[in-house]
Parts: C-alpha cells; sequence; structure tokens
C-alpha cells in the first residue's frame, strides 16, 4: 500500500515538475517536426492507476503547441464525465509562442455541456471543455485532468500519433497495477517507431519521442493502419456496476450475452400470437425472417437513449413492443426475440459502422464497437439485419457495415465472424440511354439505369423524395447537361432483389457545340465517376480502395435531319492491376437516321496498393479523364 | 342526375370542416386513416391543430408568472415523417430563476385491425436536460408511431421572466391545417405585437380587453414585477387584460430553398415587444416604441457612454502606435489594424460589452460588443467623428419593427470627407471598410449619442472584383501550356484569405489541380495573401490534351477550366428571394498564339447579354489579331438582390453565360 502511494506521489510529481519546467517556447521544437505540422504534441503524458478491477484513476498531461488554426483540434482540452465517471481536477494553462504563460483556467473556468450526439434523444454524458480564443499562432496549451471512474472495462488506449498533420515530441504511457489484476495488451504498429518500455508485474510503462506530421495523402488506408498504439483490458472489470471476467472473445462474448442481453427477449402474449399469424403459411426460414423483418421495419423506428448502463444492454423487448421505438441494442434485440419465437436462431452482432471500414480487433477482446445489427445463420447464406433503419431491404448492410469483423454474441460465447462484403461485380451500375438530336442541339433522352450492391444504398431513397426534390436531384447530379426539362421520373424498387431502376425522360439542349458548319457531340453523355486525384511526386503511404464497382454505358446517339458523322473517336481499351477500361464507338444508321452508338465499360478493383504504384493509378483515372472529353464530329448535307 | 345546389355543396363542405374535433384526445377515425394531406401531396407529415395560449397568473408568492400552454395534433404519413414524433422544447434559466415545462401529457393514435387505439406517453419516456448553463431542454418522443399515426400532446410553459414573451410561430416546414393562438395581458405590461411583413400569409387578429379580479390574502410583500407594495392582510385588485386572439386554416408549408438569406425571414410568426410597465401607484416606464427608444434603451443599458469615453487603458499604447500620423484615412486605417491585432473574437454576439474595453484589450479576447465599442473609442480618442451602428445578423433576421431583440451585434464607423465607413474589428480578414458576411445584412442603426440616431445602408455599394487572365500556348499532341494571373480584390480577397490564408504552398497548388483535368501547376506565387487590399497570384501550368484534335483540325474551349460549366439555378420555381453576397465583376482573359501552320476556321461569335436593364451584364468579346487571339468574358453584376419575378431572367443569364463559355475555336491547318 505504501509502495503504490509512494509511486503515485513520485509520478505525478514528476509529472507536474516537467509540465512545468519544460521550456514550451517554439523555438525548441526541432525542424523536421515543424514540417507539415498543424500542431505538435509538445508532451503527453497518461498514468491510469489501477486500483482495484472497478476502480480506476486516470491522470492526464497533454500539452499541444498550435501552429495555425487548423492545428486547435488536436488541443483537446475537453474531458468526458458521467455518473461513473467524475473529474477530480480540470485546468489549463496557455502559453505564447515564446513559452511565457499568459493565461490560467481552472475547472470553474471550463464550459459544461450536454455530449448529446445528433443522433441521440438523451444522454446522461456530460462534457467539460476549454473555450479558449487564439490571440496568435504558435501558442501551447497545456492540459491537466484527473478523473476517476468505477468502470474498468475500457482502459484509455495510447495512440500518440492521433491525428495527420501532428508531430510528436514526446509521448508517455503508463499503467500502475498494484494489485497485479491479469491484463493483457496489444502493441500495433510498433516496428516502425523506436519506442521505449518499461514492463514489470506492476507496471506498463512507453514512450515514444520525435515522431513527424504525416501528411494526407489522397486515398490514403485509416490512421489506425500504421500509427502505434496500445490497447490494454484487464481480465477482471466492471462496467457501470457490472462486473466481469474474460481473457478472449469467447468468453467475453459469454459474458456480454449473460449480463448484458439474456433475459430481455420476453414478448406480449398478443405480439407473439401477430407473428405466428404472420408468418405461419411462409414455406422457409428465410420467407419467415423476412415478414418478420417487416414488421419490425413497419412498427419501429430508431431512437437513441442511452443511460448509464443502458448505454451497454438493449431495452426491454417488450418495451420496444409497446413503444415502438428503440437504439441499435434495443432493435435488434426485438428483431431477436421475434426470431426466436419462429425457432428461427439469429445472433446480436457488434460491429464498427461507417463507411470507413473498421474492424473488431480479432486478436483482442475488449470492449469494441459503436453499433449492433442481425446475424441469421440460415443454411443457404448468411443474412445480416440493419433494425435500425425503416427503408433498408432485407439482407443487405450497404457500405455501413460490410466486410468487417463483428462479434456474434451467442449463448455459449463470442465469435468473430465478417460481414458481407460486396464485390465489384455485385456493386454494379448499368445505364442505356437513347438521345435523340436535333440541329439546334437540343434533344430528347430516354435513359434506363439499374443500380445493384453499394450503388443501390445510395440510391433508393430517391423514390421517398418529393416530385420537386428529385427533379432537383437530377438537375444537380448531372450539372453538366443544360436545360433540362423531365418528362418522367419512374422508378422501380426491387426490394427483394435489391435492385434499382430509374426510368427517366428528358429533354435538353446544347448537347452539341457549334464550331463553323460542324457540331461537337460530347459522346460520353454522362461521364463515369473517377477519382479526383493530387498528382504526387513524392508518394509517402499506400493508397486503399475500399470498394470496387462495375459501371457499364451505352449511348444511343440519333443524329439530326441530314446529318452525318464525320468522325468518332477510336476505340480505347486500358487494363491495370487497379482496373480496366475500355470505351468503343460506331456509327450506323437506324430507322432511316444516322446514329452514333458508344459502348463503355468502367471496373474498378478494391485492394491496397504500396505507394510507389500511385502514379501508375493516377495515370489510369487521368486517362479516363480525359477520355471523358471525346468528341464526335457531326457535319450537315452529304 | 341531379344538380347539387353550389350552396348545399359548400354547407357539406364546411360541415366536414368543422367534424374535427380538437378537444385534447378526441382524434378521429378519419384523421388516423387519412392517406395524403388533401392539399400538399408530398408532405410526410402536417399539423392538423396547433393552439398556442398565452396569459398571465398571479399568485402572493412568487408575483407574476407568465404562462404558454401549447397542444399540438400531428399527422404523420409516412417514415419520412417520424421526425416530427420527437418534440424538443427549449427553456431558459438564469441564476435561480428558470422556466418550467409541465403538465406534458401526449398520445399516439393508431388502427389496429379497424380499431382506434390511443398509446399514452409515460413519464420515463420524458428527458430533460441542462443543455449549457442558460439553457434547459426538455425532450419526448411519442410511443408506437408509425405510417399513418397522429400524435397529440400538450404542455405548459410556465416562466417567470414576465416581459419576455415567446415568438408564436404560425408556420412550419409542414401544413398546419387549423392554428388558433391567443395571447391575454394585463394592463401593468404595455406590449406591441408585430407580425412578419415579409410573409405573404395574413392573419386576422381580435382584440379586447376583460376585467379580472384577484384577491390577495398575504401579508407578505410580493417580490419581483408584483402590483407594488400590499400591506394590507387581504386586498382585491381589479385590473384590465388585454386579449389577443387570431385563428386561421390551411397554413401552407414554409419552402426551403437555396440562395435565401435566412429562411425564417419568410415565416408567419407573432412577436412581442414590451413597450412600458404601468404598476399601481408607480409612474409608468417608457421602454421602447420607436427605433429612437430602442437605440436609446440600448445605449443606456449598454453602458456605451462609458465604453466610448473610457481611453486610458489603450491611450499610451495607440498614441505611439498613431506617433507623427496626421492624415484622418491614415489614422483610421491604422487604429483599425492595431484594434484587430490587440483584441481576437471569442465567437460571441451581442451588442453589449460583455467583459468591457479595458479588460477584453488585457485578455486578448472578447465579444463583439466588447471589440468594436473598443474600436469606436479609439478613433474618437484619436479625433474622429466614430460612431457605433448596431445591426440584426442574418441568423437573427431583418430588425422590422422597433424591438430590443432585433439587434444582436454592433459595429463601429468612421466619417471621412463626407463618407461613413463602416468597420468591424471582430473579423481578422476584412480589410479597412469590409464587413464579414454576417454583418452584411440590410440596414443598421447608426448611433451618435443617446439621442441622436439614423438607418444606415450595411450592403456592400462598390463591386468586387476577381480577374483571371490565361496566356496559352498550343504545343504538340494536343497539349496546352500556358501562364495564369489572377487578382482578387475587395470581398474576394477577403473570401480568398478565409479560405487560404495560411496554406502551404503545396497544398494550395494540389486545390488549384482540383477538377481541372489533368493539369500540372509549377511556378506558383502569390503576393498579399495575409494583407493588403487585393491578392495577386500567377502560375505556369501544362493541361495534357486541353485541346481536341480532330482529322487534323484543332478544337478549343478557351476558357478552359476558367469557363462558367454549370447554371447555378436549378429549380424551376422560386419563392423567395435570391440574394447574392457583394455586387461583383468578374474578368476572364485569354490570349492564344496561334501555332505556326494553323489558321482559324471558325471563332464563337462575340455577344453582350443585359439582365434587367443593366442589374448585371455580360460581355463575351473575342478579337484576332494576327496571329493572336484574345478572348474576354466580363460578368457584371451590380445587383444583390433579386425578387422572385426576376428569377427567370436570371437563370436564363446564366444560361447564357454557360453556353457561351462552352462554344469551341477552331483551327485548321493552314
Amino acid at each position: 500500500m505504501s509502495l503504490k502511494l509512494f509511486t503515485i506521489t513520485f509520478l505525478l510529481c514528476l509529472g507536474e515538475l516537467q509540465a512545468q519546467i519544460k521550456d514550451l517556447s517554439v523555438s525548441q521544437i526541432s525542424p523536421e517536426l515543424i514540417l507539415n505540422a498543424n500542431a505538435v504534441l509538445r508532451d503527453d503524458q497518461t498514468t491510469i492507476e489501477v486500483d482495484a478491477s472497478n476502480k480506476m484513476t486516470i491522470y492526464k498531461i497533454r500539452s499541444v503547441t498550435v501552429m495555425n488554426e487548423y492545428g486547435q483540434r488536436h488541443v483537446q482540452a475537453y474531458q468526458y464525465y458521467d455518473s461513473e465517471r467524475k473529474i477530480k481536477k480540470l485546468k489549463a494553462t496557455i502559453y505564447n509562442a515564446a513559452g511565457k504563460e499568459i493565461k490560467k483556467y481552472k475547472q470553474k473556468d471550463f464550459k459544461d455541456r450536454s455530449a448529446v450526439g445528433s443522433g441521440d434523444l438523451y444522454t446522461d454524458n456530460r462534457v467539460q471543455y476549454l473555450d479558449h480564443t487564439a490571440q496568435s499562432y504558435p501558442y501551447t496549451v497545456v492540459f491537466e485532468s484527473e478523473t476517476k471512474t468505477g468502470t474498468t472495462v475500457f482502459i484509455d488506449p495510447w495512440q500518440p500519433v492521433s491525428g495527420y498533420y501532428l508531430s510528436v515530441e514526446n509521448s508517455s504511457y503508463s499503467l500502475l497495477n498494484p494489485g497485479q489484476i491479469a491484463l493483457r495488451k496489444e502493441e500495433l504498429n510498433f516496428e516502425q517507431q523506436k519506442i521505449s518500455k518499461n514492463i514489470t508485474p506492476t507496471l506498463l510503462e512507453y514512450n515514444l519521442k520525435k515522431v513527424p506530421a504525416y501528411k494526407m495523402e489522397n486515398l490514403s488506408p485509416v490512421l489506425d493502419k500504421f500509427v502505434p498504439m496500445l490497447k490494454v483490458a484487464l481480465d477482471e472489470f466492471a462496467l457501470v456496476g457490472v462486473i466481469g471476467q474474460a481473457s478472449n472473445w469467447l468468453e467475453f462474448g459469454k459474458w456480454q450475452h449473460d449480463n448484458l442481453l439474456m433475459g430481455k427477449d420476453k414478448l406480449p402474449a398478443a405480439t407473439l400470437h401477430k407473428i405466428s399469424q404472420l408468418t405461419k403459411d411462409a414455406e422457409s426460414e428465410i420467407e419467415k425472417a423476412k415478414i418478420i423483418y417487416q414488421y419490425v421495419q413497419d412498427n419501429t423506428r430508431y431512437i437513441s437513449v442511452q443511460l448509464g448502463i443502458g448505454g451497454w444492454e438493449p431495452m426491454l423487448a417488450e418495451d420496444v413492443d409497446r413503444l415502438g421505438y428503440g437504439d441499435c441494442k434495443a432493435l435488434t434485440n426485438y428483431t431477436k426475440a421475434l426470431l426466436d419465437s419462429q425457432d428461427i436462431l439469429s445472433h446480436y452482432a457488434i460491429v464498427f459502422a461507417g463507411e470507413e471500414r473498421k474492424d473488431l480487433d480479432l486478436d483482442f477482446a475488449s470492449m469494441q464497437g459503436n453499433h449492433v445489427i442481425l446475424n441469421i445463420p440460415l443454411e443457404e447464406e448468411d443474412v445480416w439485419l440493419e433494425c435500425t433503419s425503416q427503408t433498408m431491404p432485407f439482407n443487405y448492410l450497404g457500405d455501413f457495415t460490410d466486410n468487417r469483423n463483428v462479434l456474434l454474441v451467442k449463448p455459449e460465447g463470442g465469435e468473430i465472424v465478417k460481414t458481407k462484403a460486396y464485390a465489384y461485380t455485385e456493386n454494379v451500375r448499368e445505364t442505356f440511354s437513347k438521345i435523340k438530336l436535333d440541329n439546334s442541339g437540343s434533344y430528347t433522352a430516354e435513359v434506363k439505369r439499374k443500380s445493384e450492391g453499394i450503388p443501390y444504398g445510395n440510391i433508393y431513397h430517391l423514390i421517398r423524395e418529393s416530385k420537386e426534390n428529385q427533379v432537383l436531384y437530377y438537375k444537380n447530379h448531372w450539372g453538366h447537361l443544360q436545360n433540362i426539362n423531365f418528362q418522367q421520373i419512374f422508378f422501380d424498387n426491387n426490394r427483394d432483389d435489391r435492385r434499382f431502376i430509374e426510368e427517366i425522360k428528358f429533354s435538353g439542349q446544347k448537347l452539341t457545340s457549334k464550331a463553323g458548319n460542324r457540331l461537337l457531340l460530347s459522346t460520353h453523355f454522362f461521364t463515369t465517376p473517377t477519382y479526383n486525384l493530387n498528382r504526387s511526386t513524392d508518394r509517402k503511404l499506400p493508397f486503399e480502395i475500399e470498394r470496387g464497382y462495375t459501371y457499364r454505358d451505352v449511348f444511343e446517339f440519333q443524329l439530326p435531319e441530314n446529318y452525318s458523322t464525320e468522325s468518332i473517336p477510336e476505340e480505347e481499351m486500358i487494363q491495370t492491376q487497379f482496373g480496366t477500361y475500355k470505351v468503343k464507338l460506331e456509327a450506323g444508321e437506324k430507322e432511316g437516321k444516322n446514329t452514333i452508338t458508344m459502348v463503355r465499360e468502367y471496373i474498378l478493383y478494391d485492394g491496397i496498393w504500396p505507394a510507389e504504384l500511385y502514379s501508375e493509378f493516377y495515370a489510369f483515372m487521368n486517362k479516363i479523364n480525359s477520355l471523358n472529353n471525346q468528341k464526335a464530329v457531326i457535319i450537315a448535307g452529304t | 342526375m341531379q344538380k347539387i345546389s353550389p350552396i348545399l355543396m359548400l354547407l357539406f363542405l364546411i360541415s366536414t370542416a368543422n367534424a374535427q374535433d380538437f378537444k385534447y384526445g378526441k382524434v378521429s377515425r378519419e384523421e388516423v386513416m387519412e392517406k395524403n394531406h388533401p392539399l400538399e401531396k408530398d408532405v410526410n407529415a402536417a399539423v392538423l391543430y396547433r393552439s398556442v395560449r398565452t396569459y398571465y397568473e398571479f399568485n402572493d408568492s412568487s408575483g407574476f408568472i407568465l404562462v404558454t400552454n401549447v397542444h399540438e395534433r400531428i399527422k404523420i404519413y409516412n417514415k419520412d415523417g417520424f421526425e416530427w414524433a420527437t418534440k424538443e422544447v427549449f427553456h431558459y434559466k438564469n441564476g435561480s430563476s428558470k422556466e418550467n415545462v409541465t403538465g406534458i401529457k401526449a398520445s399516439t393514435f393508431h388502427m389496429v385491425g379497424d380499431k382506434l387505439v390511443e398509446e399514452k406517453l409515460n413519464k420515463n419516456g420524458i428527458f430533460k436536460e441542462e443543455t449549457t448553463k442558460y439553457q434547459l431542454s426538455t425532450k419526448f418522443t411519442m410511443p408506437a408511431v408509425t405510417e399513418g399515426s397522429v400524435i397529440e400532446y400538450q404542455y405548459s410553459l410556465r416562466s417567470p421572466f414576465v416581459t419576455s414573451i415567446d415568438d408564436i410561430l404560425l408556420q412550419y416546414t409542414i401544413p398546419i391545417n387549423r392554428l388558433e393562438a391567443s395571447v391575454k395581458i394585463p394592463e401593468f405590461f404595455g406590449f406591441v405585437k408585430h407580425t412578419n411583413p415579409r410573409s405573404p400569409l395574413f392573419f386576422k387578429i381580435d382584440e379586447g380587453t376583460g376585467n379580472k379580479t384577484y384577491n390577495s390574502t398575504s401579508s407578505t410583500r410580493p417580490e419581483g414585477y408584483t402590483m407594488g407594495a400590499t400591506h394590507t392582510q387581504s386586498s382585491r385588485i381589479n385590473y384590465a387584460e388585454i386579449s389577443y386572439t387570431t385563428s386561421k386554416d390551411d397554413i401552407p408549408p414554409l419552402k426551403i430553398e437555396p440562395h435565401v438569406d435566412y429562411l425564417s425571414n419568410y415565416a408567419a410568426f407573432l412577436k412581442w415587444e414590451l413597450q412600458y410597465t404601468k404598476f399601481p401607484n408607480s409612474p409608468i416606464e417608457n421602454l421602447t416604441n420607436t427605433w429612437e427608444g430602442v437605440t436609446k434603451t440600448i445605449f443606456t443599458d449598454g453602458g456605451y457612454d462609458k465604453e466610448l469615453s473610457r481611453t486610458r487603458y489603450f491611450a499610451k499604447d495607440l498614441d505611439k502606435h498613431l506617433a507623427g500620423e496626421t492624415d484622418p484615412l491614415a489614422k483610421a486605417e491604422k487604429i483599425y489594424s492595431f484594434a484587430k491585432s490587440k483584441v481576437k473574437w471569442n465567437s460571441y454576439l451581442g451588442y453589449r460589452a460583455e467583459a468591457g474595453g479595458n479588460k477584453v484589450y488585457k485578455d486578448g479576447e472578447g465579444n463583439v460588443g466588447d471589440i468594436n465599442l473598443m474600436l469606436t473609442a479609439m478613433l474618437r480618442y484619436a479625433g474622429l467623428e466614430a460612431n457605433p451602428v448596431l445591426l440584426s445578423t442574418k441568423n437573427n433576421g431583418i430588425p422590422l419593427f422597433p424591438t430590443l431583440k432585433g439587434f444582436n451585434y454592433v459595429i463601429s464607423s468612421v466619417e471621412l470627407q463626407g463618407q461613413v465607413i463602416l468597420l468591424d474589428a471582430t473579423e481578422e480578414n476584412s480589410s479597412f471598410g469590409e464587413l464579414p458576411s454576417r454583418a452584411r445584412n440590410w440596414n443598421g442603426r447608426i448611433v451618435m449619442d443617446r439621442e441622436r440616431s439614423d438607418w444606415i445602408d450595411l450592403m456592400p455599394k462598390l463591386p468586387s472584383t476577381n480577374s483571371f487572365t490565361l496566356n496559352l500556348q498550343i504545343e504538340e499532341g494536343q497539349n496546352l501550356k500556358g501562364k495564369s494571373f489572377n487578382v482578387f480584390s475587395g470581398l474576394y480577397a477577403k473570401t480568398y484569405r478565409d479560405k487560404y490564408k495560411n496554406i502551404d504552398l503545396d497544398n494550395y497548388i494540389q486545390i488549384l489541380e482540383k477538377d481541372r483535368g489533368n493539369i500540372q501547376i509549377s511556378e506558383l506565387e502569390t503576393e498579399g495573401q495575409k494583407f493588403g487590399s487585393e491578392i495577386r497570384e500567377s502560375f505556369s501550368f501544362e493541361l495534357p490534351e486541353g485541346i481536341e484534335n480532330i482529322n487534323g483540325k484543332l478544337y478549343l474551349k478557351p476558357l478552359l477550366f476558367m469557363a462558367e460549366s454549370e447554371n447555378p439555378f436549378k429549380a424551376d420555381e422560386r419563392f423567395y428571394p435570391i440574394i447574392f453576397d457583394f455586387p461583383s465583376v468578374e474578368d476572364r482573359i485569354v490570349n492564344i498564339l496561334i501555332p505556326p501552320g494553323y489558321e482559324v476556321e471558325s471563332l464563337p461569335e462575340s455577344t453582350i447579354v443585359q439582365l434587367n436593364n443593366g442589374a448585371g451584364t455580360f460581355k463575351f468579346i473575342i478579337a484576332q489579331n494576327g496571329n493572336f487571339l484574345r478572348v474576354v468574358s466580363n460578368m457584371d453584376l451590380k445587383n444583390i438582390v433579386y425578387t422572385p419575378q426576376d428569377y427567370e431572367s436570371l437563370k436564363k443569364f446564366y444560361a447564357q453565360v454557360v453556353e457561351k463559355h462552352a462554344e469551341a475555336i477552331v483551327l485548321t491547318k493552314s
């Protein structure tokens, strides 16, 4: 006990001393750390003292020199708190560029507000934050906080390089574990960096010095994939008063199941009866599951209330049944309970949701994820359900939760599996257009477009928009077409096949431009979606395309009366390891009129490629961009 | 078939309209069964009934309190209307005084089979939170909402802030089928009401007077806004109560459109402004009823006298800064940049000096009032004719009638050679005489002293100029090579600085290269990026395949990446005025050297297009001089405000610009 006290006091004193005696003037920063840096992490000390498996204290000192306005976000002088996590100390000191102290903020000077996010109705989380106006740049903020919490299932990880354009002068992390509670740790991306460490049965200590800022580059992978990170988890832990023990995903999943999930699946008899009636004629499990999912979509909506332990466990299924709403946990658990009632097995699945893919860490069991979906392991295939959406088709995840590790919380324990990946062959967008031109450049067009896979998820919402907004959508989407007027907008949302079909008729002007007595016709009626990339001579990071696509287009132009084709662009075919692009034009005749038909196919693969190949990819995109400007020449007479 | 007389039909219509019962809880089967709104087919939800009743309650312990009862019945047509099933009421607190939301009662009505079912809101579905130090929020979300549900709720807002009656909204972004509002005010409070003259909706407001009696049984003397001394054990007080009532059917939704200054400027509402208080045995206290009165109140309550006359804290520094300067304009410019460098804006609005000039001068940060009153004091100290100008920021709406809430911001002004120049030292990137966008909102009130004030136009009058020049050379293999010279002045320079002031050149090149085909930019130089009246930039570039070579003919769209390629106006109709940021002139000039061995086959025609008799002009002129071609595109927009009636011509004007910019020059082998 006395030893523990001594160590802490010693460390804290050291911390205080360092925070004060360090010369914070900007001239002390070495030049390589200034390069590309919007902010410099001068000194960052996290000390976590684990007093017991349900008690810990977190001390933080974070000194950040802000080089310019873009560096403000790295200051991070805020502290979240709630009924579990109490703030014991909070202060900040501001220094000017010369390292001279210019202002002090005590805890009462921090602003306090609710931490309700845009998607929440209510949460008991609050935040105290520093509201400081910079007088000039650069300047330095030294932020100090001390918090105590009984929830030990989350231990702050150590990630010194927490963003682009942030360089690190000194960062250290210590975890004091005098009770020697069993713990696990994972060191990620340590290879590239010089990290010093000191590990004893009661202490973990890490230190990193002098890491220059990373510059953001087009398509670079998420930061987590290449910057160092230390994760720590206790094998004995507590979550808002619920204690647990786990050292792997099997045990961790089991704990979640038994403590947070089990027994929340009871449903009123009336609902059970209704569901039995609705599904009684369905022939297969998948048919029944479909009916149940539709029932959930028709009778619930997403409302998020996060209160205490309620932030981590679902509401009772019977409450969702009565109220008709819930958050992702509640709606998933409710759907699962309805499926259970028809003897259809399903699993609660925890995931990191977001368009930017993020996996649950297969090798490190801890509290992870920010969303819950439902998995139904059917014989034919695994079905995945997003239970918070009232409009998504059955078994469609889209880019919110596709292709990533999730934790299935099963009665027998946890299991990490991967959600559905949408291959480039499934992410298809096809158009077929007939365009009739007249000699003034005006035209009428009939367009049919089909979207499947990821493109489906980006378009199907259009059907629910007002007519006015639909028209505006197309006018913006096809902004390169002038003065267009719509004669028909028709949609077919095939939810069973997850396919969206648009049939659009419109007229417009100035598709051709005049050049003397000839007309120039831009043959790429719609252009292909390419990446607009920066030329880069000195690429540092690899580049990643998270999802592949297939785009096929046919444009059939009917030329104006008495016009014929003078020239058409040549056939092009590009094959690269990133994808392929083909375009072919043909002049012909149909129903007594001259025509030009263009067939185009563009495939982009998903993958991750080393920095050296970037210029090749850049060239590929550039080639496509310039082909987008192709023109045919048509001429009157003859 | 028998004809039904029109009168009978009318009667029939009236009777169906009246068939709806708006008593709380009396939701009908028809309301729940309705599939679409009868008038606005596309809406996701509609307010079937909205009632707001405001009145004063008196009791001995707390004196008057202001009570507002709200009752709304809302129809949800589809899933996109679910957002209307969650209600958030903001209320305020100031120290120990706070507004309370009480008596929340709410239900959802939906059909189960052919039965109409009511689902009540539970207490644990109501959430109260302290959003910030001054703002509380009460939220509730309705249970069992599905497509077609009708929800109904009522609550009371009880406020100790009796001199401030909240705005009553009379229009939403969804239709309101039936609206009723009433406000009853004791004679002790002289409120005046205002409707929004910019809303085309008319509300007939009935006024009446009634008598109220209050029996006081208390012996303690009430606090706050009360009726003066009540020493007796019991007393009987008679007073008059003025009532305002209005009602309306079928209020259309407020349309959402781009390029609108501030949507709420066009919504129908009732605003209330306290003009005087007149308690028994006390003289009338006049507050505001004219703009002069408002200005005077602000001048007095805002401590303007003190803020404008206090000079000691800056005098020494300023003397040093101005040493030897005698020219008034130069002095004013120096003071403006001095004030900007001394105190930075902390993002808080307000016409009041929150901390006071002397304090913020030391601290280096302050609110709008602190900074611009300090600036005015400095200008006056230097012997210049300087005055504060009160105004309303864009998202506070336009000051339409004399209320204290009509203003929320103050700037400074200085008169030089008979010209009034407006100054705002909160905005780092504003040059002398330029206001930030938030402050460029119609008219402000220039305040000479406690008694004298006047309107002043805040909209920029001088055009800001952008000029782009390209010198182009055509190389082998459809490549273009050239040099670009650009000048940004006025508010274009400010916009540039807001975006790029601190960016490093490498990143800026990447921005310049974006969306410009396969361009490669080099030798970028900028001048005046941080300070000064204009910014000059130049760069060299190469644009592979910037020109089309088809059958030996070269096709070139001369403006390249400088062309206006899309019409910014896309919607078919327009309901609200179109407001541009500032008057502007955009020049795009291209000089082309015709490559040896080629000659001009055809050129786009030169043209001049006028918009609304000179409100705007577009000139496109192309001239050949030996081997040189010169293309000049000039767009001059003098007006910044256009009415919805101007929309068609504005849209056409832009269409012509886009069209002209897309035309190609054709060169053939000579």
